[in-house]
């Protein structure tokens, strides 16, 4: 498909040597929307989270303490950029490793909590990130290996080849594995059972930005 | 591989490997996948998920151009990076478990070795000797491991162990000296030798005291308990 035709017209590009960066309207949205609520969430502060007891009228309140708050803030503004950077990339290669990152500064924002049934299922989700490693950056190499380039500019003038549909294929679980959608979606789920929104939505909308983008990556480029 | 974008002089040979690579990484990622599947223990998991990781790097490494490397090396990273943040997130989530700050140490505590005690300090002056004599990384790594030596015999021994807490300075430091070394062969061409050795003694004694740094690390996980 010809990139003229999806997210609007081409604003322009930004060459940066062999990184060639191209603004279209969809590319720039995305990129405020997410910057806008890394913003939002660095000015924040977290929330107590409130259970009501079983059997009586007590309500057990659990809050977070200020060492950890300050680390799952840090974590969750380096996820909110690393998004906003996957976003606004014209480049395979950046993306998977945005990809990559945001994997695992998910594991980071959760990793300091007290519950351990959230802790078990950042253990369950971190192993089903590494182990889409293998797809997400085999995927990379093979369209690599299929057109001889990553710059997302160049593959989408390139026609198709088996080679490439494939390695787009796999790449494509790579991406659902790393941003744990839906196959993968009942261990991270269990992540956000914890105090610490709106730190912690951050995981939940850096996966839904990354998809829209890798639709978008790929329909430019098969 | 595409044949039309592999340049003349790559021999067919070579470029013919690609599909075998290939294969060879996915079986290696089938296999590491079986044994997750088969075992039950999590820290056993954890290792075997580190296969799959490996096949990744065969599978990128199979299309052998510096773009390919490029992406290696970021791919290494990413995997170290999230092993250790799981196995964080397995000792705090077993240490919440047990509710008990266990200390985990990585050592035994009792090493009873005779090489110990008969002359630990004068196989640490030979390591580090030859490890300034080599210089460079590997140097480093040796001299490295000669600290180690010297602080975990004087630990066995039940000595006191000096303290020294300006190592992490001396790390930054040298690589300082490292940067600098690197600038010259820029800047400097004509004194490429003393780039070179400020290059290489930066990174000896940046790698010697990282390695050093384990050692009194381990000290200080010994005496928290």
């Amino acid at each position: 498909m010809l990139i003229e035709n999806l997210g609007g017209n081409v604003m322009g590009t930004i060459p940066l040597g062999d990184i060639v960066l191209y603004l279209n309207p969809l590319h720039i949205f995305l990129f405020v929307t997410i910057l806008v609520f890394t913003a939002l969430i660095a000015i924040s502060r977290t929330e107590t989270q409130v259970e009501s007891m079983f059997g009586s009228l007590d309500e057990n309140k659990v809050s977070v303490g200020k060492k950890e708050f300050k680390q799952r803030r840090f974590l969750s503004v380096i996820c909110g950029i690393a998004t906003a950077g996957a976003m606004i990339t014209g480049d395979l290669f950046n993306f998977t490793l945005f990809m990559a990152l945001i994997g695992i500064v998910n594991i980071g924002i959760v990793s300091a909590v007290k519950q351990v049934d959230v802790l078990n299922s950042a253990y369950q989700y971190g192993l089903i990130a590494m182990m889409c490693g293998l797809p997400l950056f085999g995927g990379a190499a093979m369209i690599l290996a299929a057109t001889g380039t990553l710059s997302l500019f160049e593959l989408a003038s390139i026609p198709a080849s088996p080679m490439m549909i494939f390695g787009a294929l796999v790449m494509l679980i790579g991406v659902c594995g790393e941003s744990g959608i839906a196959p993968f979606f009942a261990s991270k789920a269990e992540m956000f059972r914890t105090p610490g929104s709106p730190f912690i939505l951050i995981i939940h909308l850096s996966s839904l930005f990354i998809i829209v983008r890798f639709v978008e990556i790929l329909l430019t480029i098969l | 591989m595409v044949a039309s974008i592999v340049p003349q002089f790559v021999p067919a040979f070579y470029s013919s490997m690609y599909t075998t690579a290939l294969y060879g990484g996915l079986i290696v990622a089938f296999i590491g996948l079986i044994g997750i599947a088969m075992e039950k223990r999590d820290i056993q998991v954890l290792i075997l998920t580190d296969i799959v990781g490996l096949a990744m790097l065969i599978v990128v490494a199979a299309v052998g151009t510096d773009l390919s490397e490029a992406l290696i090396l970021p791919g290494l990273v990413v995997e170290l990076a999230e092993i250790m943040a799981i196995s964080e997130i397995l000792i705090s989530r077993e240490m919440r478990k047990k509710d008990v700050h266990t200390s985990f140490a990585p050592m035994p505590l009792n090493i009873d070795m005779e090489i110990m005690t008969t002359a630990p300090n004068f196989i640490a002056l030979l390591l580090i000797g030859y490890g300034v004599f080599l210089s460079g990384f590997t140097g480093g790594a040796v001299a490295g491991g000669g600290i180690v030596i010297y602080v975990l015999s004087r630990k066995v021994r039940g000595l006191p162990i000096v303290v020294l807490d300006g190592v992490g300075a001396i790390s930054g430091i040298s690589w300082c000296l490292w940067i600098i070394g690197f600038l010259f062969f820029f800047i400097l061409p004509q004194y490429w030798l003393l780039s070179l050795f400020l290059a290489a003694l930066g990174l000896l004694l940046k790698v010697a005291s990282k390695i050093g740094l384990i050692g009194i690390l381990m000290r200080e996980e010994y005496g928290r308990k």
